[in-house]
C-alpha cells in the first residue's frame, strides 16, 4: 500500500474527569438490561404479576440448570443442532448446485428462475401444510422444510455471485487461452467466493429461524417443542428458559459466521472495481 | 531472448472498422480508417491520440479480441485470427486475480503455455526480478502500490516472451510521480529484452520519451495523421533540447493544428513504414 | 431478430410449470399413484373456484389482511419513532442499541408462545406479534439509514448554518429515504410472512392460515394446494406493488 504517513500525537494521560466518562460510556450498553431485570425480579419477589404470567428471574435460573444438569437440555438442543445441520447442508447443497447451473447458463436460467420465483413467494410455513401430507410428521418433515429455508437465499446468492464477474477479469483469461473450463474453475468461482460464503450465511440464519418454527408447530423434542411444552402446561419458566437458550445458541452461531466471513473477507482483499484497484 | 526462425515484422492494415450504433444515421460508427503500420522487431511505436481517436480499438485488433474488420494483420506472416501467446498485452487497469499472490498472477501468463512446472517456475522468477519485485512474490494485489501492481501486469505480459507486447494507456491509472518511474523502467526492460512494443498513449511526452516512432492519431475515423521519428539515443533525456523540440513539434498537433512554424517537420518518408493520411484537409488531431 | 430472442426467453420460464402441471394431471388421470392424497388439477380448481363463490376464500383472506395490515401499521408507526431516535440521538443508540440488537438475533417467533399468555390466543396477540414483526426491519433500516447519511453533506449543512431540526429534514432525511423505504417494504413482507405463522400457533378465528391447517387436518391435499396458491399470490402482488412504488419513489427523489 502507498504508505500514507499519520501523525500520532502521544495521548496526554487521561485525567481523573475523562476516565469516569470513559467508564460510563462503557456501561451504557448495560443500563437498559440492568433496569429492565431489577424490574423483573422487584415485580416477581413484590406478587404484582402473578408466577403464572411472568415467573421470578430465580425461578427460571432454577429450571434452567434443572435442565442443564439433568442432562435434558442437551437432549434437546442437540435435536434441534441436527435439524438444522442436516436441512442446512441438503438445501445449501442443492442451492449451490442450482445457483451456479442459473449463474453460468443464461438457457438454464431462463427454464429455471421464473418457477423458483413463484416458488419462492410461498414462506416456509406456507409448505408446511403440503409437506405435512406428504412426509407426515416426522424427521423428514423438518429437514425438507429446512433445507427449503436455506436453498433460497443460497440459490439467488449463488446467482447472483456467478454472474457478477468482472468482464476485465474474464477478458484476461480470453488472452490467455482459458478454456471454458479454465474460467469457470479459475476465475468466476474465485470471484464469487465472498459472495457465496454471505449467501451461505444468510441461508444458516434462515435455516436456524425456521428451526424454531417448526419445531413450534409440528415436533416432539427439541428447543422450540421446549417452548410449547412450558406454554401448554402453563410453566413459563420452561418457557422463558427455552427462550433463553434459543437466542444464546443462535447469538453464538451468529458470532461464529461472522467470524468465518472476516477471515474469508481478509484472504480475498479488497474486491477488482471497473477500473481496477488502489 | 526470443530466437526467431521466422521474420517477426508486425503488419497492420486496416482498411475499416466499424462499430454498430444507435445514434449514426446510418446505423454504424467507422472508428477506423485506412491505418497502414508497419513493425519491424524489436522497434517501440508509441500510438498517440486523444480519446476517442480508436486507438485502443486497434490494439484489440491486434490482440485478437476482436476480429470484425476489414483490412488484415499479421505477425511473421501469419494472420491474427484471435488471441495468442505469441502477443502480450499491458491493461490500464493491471486486472491482476485478487485472491492469487504476485508470482500466482504472473503464472497466469503461463497457464495454457507449453513449458514443464520447473521452466514455469524459472520464467516467473527471471520475470518478478525484471521488474524489481523480488521479496514481493508471495505477496497479494491489494497489499502492493499501484506502481508494483502495474509491474506484475507488465511481467505478467512478457513471461511468455512474446513477440509483440502491446500496452494500453498503461500508466494512465497511476499518479504523476509514480508515472514517471515507470516509464524509465519500461525503457529499461525493452531496451533489455528488445521485444518489439507497441504503446498506446493519450501523453504525448510518454510518446516521444519511450517510442523510436510516435504514430499520431486523429479522430472521427480514427486514422494517422502523421508518423514522427525519434532518433535520439537511449536512455532518453526529458531536458534534452532535441527531445523537447520533437515533444513539442508532435504536441502542435495537438494544440493548434493550423500553426506552422519553423519547429514542423514535414512527414518523411520511412523506409519501412507506410504513411497513411489523406490528402484532404489535415483536421485537427481532437 | 433481437425481439424475437426476448420472446423466446420469455416462454421457455413456463415451461418447467406447464410440463409439471401436465405430468401431475396425467399421474392423477391415470391414477398411477395409490394415495387419497393425489388430487388432480381440475379438482384443485374446482376447490378454488367454490371457495371463491362461496366468500370463504374472501372472508379468511380478508381476516387475514386485516390484522396484517393493522399489525403493519402499527409496526411500521412505532419503528420509525424508534428507528428516528436511535438513528439521530446517539445516546440514545448507545443505551438502547444493543438491548435492541440483542431482541432481533432471537426468532419472533419463540415470543409466541409468551404472547399467547399475555395476551390470549385471538385477535390481539396476533396484532401484538405482527407489530413486532414489522417493527424489527423499520427500526433497523430506519436508523441505518439516518446513521449513515454522507458526513460530507452534513459539513455542508453546517456551513450554511442549518438548525438541527432544519438538517435532519433537509439532509438526513432524503439521504436516508431509500433504506427507509427498504425497512418499510420489508416491513410488510415479513409481517405476512408472520401472519401465516401467527394463525398456526394461535389457532382461533379466521385466516388463510387457517384454511390450510383445516385442509391438512382432513387430510384435503385440493384445499392446502390452492391456499399456498392464494399465499404465494398474495405475497407477490405485495411485493410487485412495493417494488413499484419504491421505483416511483426513487424517480421522484432523482435517483
Amino acid at each position: 500500500m502507498a504508505s500514507t504517513l499519520s501523525y500520532r500525537v502521544a495521548a496526554p494521560a487521561a485525567s481523573g474527569r475523562q476516565r469516569l466518562q470513559g467508564m460510563a460510556r462503557g456501561a451504557e450498553p448495560f443500563l437498559l438490561p440492568i433496569a429492565l431485570f431489577a424490574l423483573w425480579a422487584v415485580g416477581a419477589a413484590q406478587g404484582w404479576i402473578s408466577a403464572q404470567v411472568l415467573p421470578s428471574p430465580q425461578f427460571v435460573w432454577e429450571t434452567l440448570s434443572d435442565l442443564a444438569t439433568s442432562g435434558d437440555l442437551w437432549l434437546h438442543a442437540q435435536a434441534s443442532l441436527q435439524r438444522v445441520l442436516v436441512g442446512f447442508v441438503v438445501g445449501s447443497a442443492l442451492g449451490l448446485l442450482l445457483g451456479a447451473a442459473m449463474g453460468l447458463s443464461k438457457t438454464a436460467e431462463d427454464y429455471l428462475l421464473p418457477t423458483f420465483n413463484a416458488l419462492v413467494q410461498i414462506p416456509v410455513l406456507g409448505w408446511l401444510p403440503f409437506v405435512l401430507l406428504l412426509v407426515g410428521i416426522g424427521e423428514p418433515l423438518k429437514y425438507i422444510l429446512i433445507a427449503k429455508a436455506a436453498l433460497v437465499p443460497v440459490t439467488l446468492g449463488t446467482l447472483q455471485g456467478f454472474r457478477q464477474t468482472p468482464a476485465t477479469l474474464l477478458e484476461v483469461g480470453n488472452v490467455y487461452g482459458y478454456s471454458r473450463r479454465q474460467q469457470v474453475l479459475e476465475i468466476v468461482v474465485p470471484t464469487a467466493m465472498p459472495t457465496l460464503f454471505t449467501a451461505l450465511r444468510l441461508g444458516f440464519t434462515k435455516a436456524w429461524l425456521s428451526l424454531v418454527v417448526v419445531e413450534l408447530v409440528a415436533s416432539s423434542e427439541g428447543l422450540g417443542y421446549l417452548i410449547v411444552y412450558g406454554r401448554q402446561l402453563f410453566q413459563l419458566d420452561l418457557v422463558m428458559a427455552a427462550v433463553i437458550v434459543v437466542g444464546a445458541l443462535g447469538y453464538a452461531i451468529d458470532r461464529l459466521l461472522d467470524w468465518a466471513e472476516a477471515r474469508v473477507a481478509a484472504r480475498h482483499g479488497a474486491r477488482p472495481t471497473p477500473k481496477g484497484l488502489l | 531472448m526470443t530466437s526467431t526462425v521466422t521474420t517477426d515484422d508486425l503488419h497492420i492494415h486496416v482498411a475499416s472498422k466499424r462499430f454498430d450504433s444507435s445514434q449514426s444515421t446510418d446505423g454504424s460508427l467507422q472508428v477506423l480508417q485506412d491505418m497502414d503500420l508497419q513493425l519491424p522487431p524489436g522497434e517501440f511505436v508509441s500510438i498517440v491520440g486523444a480519446s476517442g481517436c480508436g486507438k485502443s480499438t486497434l490494439l484489440r485488433l491486434v490482440l485478437g479480441l476482436d476480429t470484425a474488420y476489414d483490412g488484415a494483420i499479421t505477425l511473421g506472416g501469419e494472420a491474427i485470427s484471435g488471441p495468442g501467446l505469441d502477443r502480450g498485452i499491458v491493461f490500464q487497469d493491471h486486472r491482476l486475480f485478487p485472491w492469487l499472490t504476485v508470482e500466482q498472477n504472473i503464472g497466469v501468463g503461463l497457464r495454457n503455455a507449453s513449458f514443464n512446472a520447473q521452466q514455469k517456475r524459472h520464467l516467473i522468477a527471471e520475470h518478478v526480478a525484471l521488474v524489481g519485485l523480488e521479496g514481493f512474490e508471495k505477496s497479494f494485489p491489494h497489499q502492493i502500490s499501484g506502481g508494483m501492481a502495474q509491474r506484475v501486469a507488465i511481467a505478467r505480459g512478457l513471461v511468455n516472451r512474446p513477440r509483440v507486447l502491446l500496452l494500453d494507456e498503461p500508466f494512465g491509472a497511476l499518479d504523476a510521480l509514480t508515472r514517471a518511474r515507470l516509464q524509465a523502467e519500461l525503457q529499461r526492460i525493452w531496451q533489455k529484452e528488445r521485444i518489439t512494443m507497441l504503446l498506446v498513449t493519450h501523453d504525448v511526452e510518454e510518446a516521444v520519451f519511450l517510442g523510436d516512432r510516435v504514430v499520431v492519431m486523429q479522430p472521427h475515423p480514427g486514422r494517422i495523421r502523421r508518423i514522427v521519428p525519434v532518433n535520439l539515443p537511449h536512455p532518453r533525456n526529458r531536458s534534452d533540447p532535441e527531445f523537447i523540440r520533437v515533444r513539442d513539434d508532435v504536441l502542435a498537433d495537438f494544440l493548434a493544428p493550423d500553426r506552422r512554424g519553423p519547429s514542423d517537420v514535414p512527414p518523411t518518408a520511412q523506409p519501412s513504414a507506410a504513411i497513411g493520411f489523406s490528402s484532404e484537409r489535415i483536421r485537427f488531431a481532437w | 431478430m433481437r425481439r424475437n430472442q426476448a420472446f423466446t426467453r420469455r416462454w421457455r420460464g413456463l415451461a418447467v410449470p406447464f410440463a409439471a402441471i401436465v405430468l401431475w394431471a396425467l399421474v392423477a388421470r391415470l391414477d398411477l399413484v395409490n394415495s387419497a392424497l393425489l388430487v388432480s388439477p381440475a379438482k384443485v380448481l374446482d376447490t378454488g373456484r367454490e371457495l371463491l363463490s362461496s366468500g370463504v376464500l374472501w372472508l379468511n383472506l380478508r381476516a387475514s389482511l386485516a390484522r396484517e395490515l393493522t399489525g403493519f401499521v402499527i409496526g411500521t408507526g412505532s419503528g420509525l419513532v424508534l428507528g428516528g431516535l436511535l438513528g439521530l440521538w446517539p445516546r440514545f443508540n448507545r443505551i438502547v442499541g444493543p438491548s435492541f440488537n440483542t431482541f432481533k438475533q432471537i426468532s419472533l417467533f419463540a415470543w409466541i408462545p409468551l404472547i399467547s399468555v399475555w395476551f390470549g390466543l385471538g385477535d390481539v396477540a396476533k396484532v401484538v406479534f405482527l407489530s413486532l414483526a414489522a417493527l424489527v426491519p423499520v427500526v433497523v433500516n430506519t436508523a441505518d439509514g439516518m446513521r449513515s447519511t454522507p458526513a460530507t453533506l452534513l459539513e455542508v449543512a453546517r456551513v450554511y448554518g442549518y438548525t438541527r431540526a432544519k438538517t435532519i429534514w433537509h439532509v438526513v432525511l432524503p439521504s436516508a429515504a431509500p433504506a427507509i423505504f427498504t425497512g418499510v417494504y420489508l416491513a410488510l413482507v415479513y409481517s405476512w410472512l408472520a401472519t401465516i405463522g401467527a394463525e398456526y400457533l394461535l389457532v382461533s378465528g379466521r385466516g388463510v392460515g387457517n384454511l390450510l391447517i383445516e385442509g391438512s387436518e382432513h387430510f384435503r391435499m385440493d384445499l392446502v394446494l390452492f391456499g399456498m396458491v392464494a399465499i404465494g399470490l398474495v405475497g407477490w402482488l405485495m411485493n410487485a406493488s412495493a417494488r413499484t412504488l419504491e421505483r416511483a419513489l426513487a424517480r421522484r427523489l432523482g435517483r
